[in-house]
């Protein structure tokens, strides 16, 4: 039972590792930096569908949800971040007996917290490279028992984990005065709770910003309008239950995005759309269809 | 003659003006940590970040200098690189 495959490894993982509050990308990381003693807000909400079933049982995911973020810069170098949830996870399905079931959840979900320290910063007029190696920790804030009207929900409908699962990765940025490049590479290591560990999970991401406006700069500082390509390469082993491998769980996806960003010196706007472009899920996973994020980000 | 004194002394009557040029400022949310950081600064009045030079205007009080390694520390906090620094008269 792990129709939401889909959804927790682009939902959970993606926006919540990838939610670190500044400019640049919107589903994953950057390493630009905080400045000391600055906060930043980030609040993304997102809408994901998954209804590609390669099964007779029809069955139809989505979550909705919000993800609020909070950064601090602790040195110009070393910034922290904690990561809240709040979903919404729904599944519709037809049983063997012609009958429609519909089965979900909602709350908080697993929260998140990490730290980012700039290990190489290379600045020149009007533009940046920099690397920034990352570490974080997921913590059981979500509920891993939820019950229903049929009984527990499978784990793969649950709101949280259960389990303490470390993260890690590296993110690089070149940015100048008219694009950005970002390009991360991250690996996630999930514990058994309750009886259930989901896979492992690693993924590649990068993207692409392209100043559409003002074509011209002029003086002190005019919000950007960016034209945003990003692109991600998820993979997930199979999940255990028991000791036991799941056969219908992990697998690889290809996810391109295009989107808008303004950017402002206080306050971003930004949207984005995830489009698959490439899923290789094993067994009869529920195959993404989209996922929509739009969100702001302020900083004090 | 008299007119020329008097016009001198207006011109320094205000604020020390220092213009400082910051590599790697290179996006408008990155502005914001930057123009943060050198207010924190004791006696200034107001700073303005340029972004397409890479430089930030930095307005003192009166009577007041700014010193080269608090805005280096400054500007290191933001996050950024310190590249030029210099005063280029006074507020009028």
């Amino acid at each position: 039972m792990n129709v939401l495959k889909a959804l927790i490894i682009a939902s959970a993982y993606g926006v919540l590792l990838g939610s670190h509050a500044h400019a640049a990308p919107q589903t994953f990381n950057t390493a630009l930096p905080v400045a000391e003693g600055e906060y930043i807000f980030r609040e993304q909400g997102f809408y994901k569908s998954a209804t590609d079933d390669p099964s007779p049982a029809n069955r139809e995911a989505k979550v909705v949800g919000s993800i609020s973020v909070l950064g601090l810069g602790i040195t110009g170098k070393l910034a922290v971040f904690g990561v809240l949830p709040v979903l919404h996870k729904e599944l519709d399905m037809t049983t063997p007996a012609g009958k429609s079931a519909s089965r979900n959840a909602s709350g908080i979900g697993d929260a998140r917290l990490f730290g980012r320290y700039t290990v190489y910063r290379g600045d020149a007029p009007g533009r940046t490279f920099r690397v920034a190696p990352f570490v974080g920790l997921e913590l059981p804030t979500g509920d891993s028992n939820d019950k229903g009207s049929l009984g527990t929900l499978p784990a793969t409908l649950q709101l949280g984990s259960g389990s303490w699962d470390p993260f890690f990765g590296v993110v690089a940025t070149y940015q100048t005065l008219d694009y950005e490049i970002d390009v991360q590479a991250s690996y996630k290591v999930n514990t058994e709770a309750n009886g259930f560990e989901f896979g492992d999970e690693a993924r590649f991401d990068a993207s692409l910003q392209y100043r559409l406006w003002p074509r011209e700069l002029t003086g002190n500082v005019p919000g950007f309008l960016y034209g945003v390509l990003e692109g991600n390469l998820l993979y997930q082993s199979r999940n255990e239950i028991g000791g036991t491998t799941v056969a219908s769980s992990g697998g690889t996806s290809l996810f391109i995005a295009p989107g808008l960003q303004y950017v402002t010196k206080r306050w971003i706007a930004e949207a984005i759309v995830q489009l698959p472009a490439f899923q290789d899920l094993n067994g009869s996973a529920l195959k993404d269809t989209f996922t929509v994020r739009a969100g702001f980000r302020v900083n004090f | 003659m008299a007119a020329i004194f008097l016009s001198a002394a207006t011109a320094f009557a205000g604020g020390a003006v220092y213009l400082l040029q910051a590599d790697g400022l290179s996006c408008p949310f990155c502005a914001y940590g930057i123009e943060k950081q050198l207010g924190r600064i004791s006696g200034v009045e107001s700073v303005t970040a340029d972004i397409a030079n890479g430089s930030v205007r930095v307005v003192m009080k009166e009577g007041t200098n700014l010193d080269r390694q608090a805005a280096n520390k400054a500007v290191e906090a933001a996050g950024f690189t310190l590249r030029g620094f210099g005063r280029t008269g006074s507020e009028q």
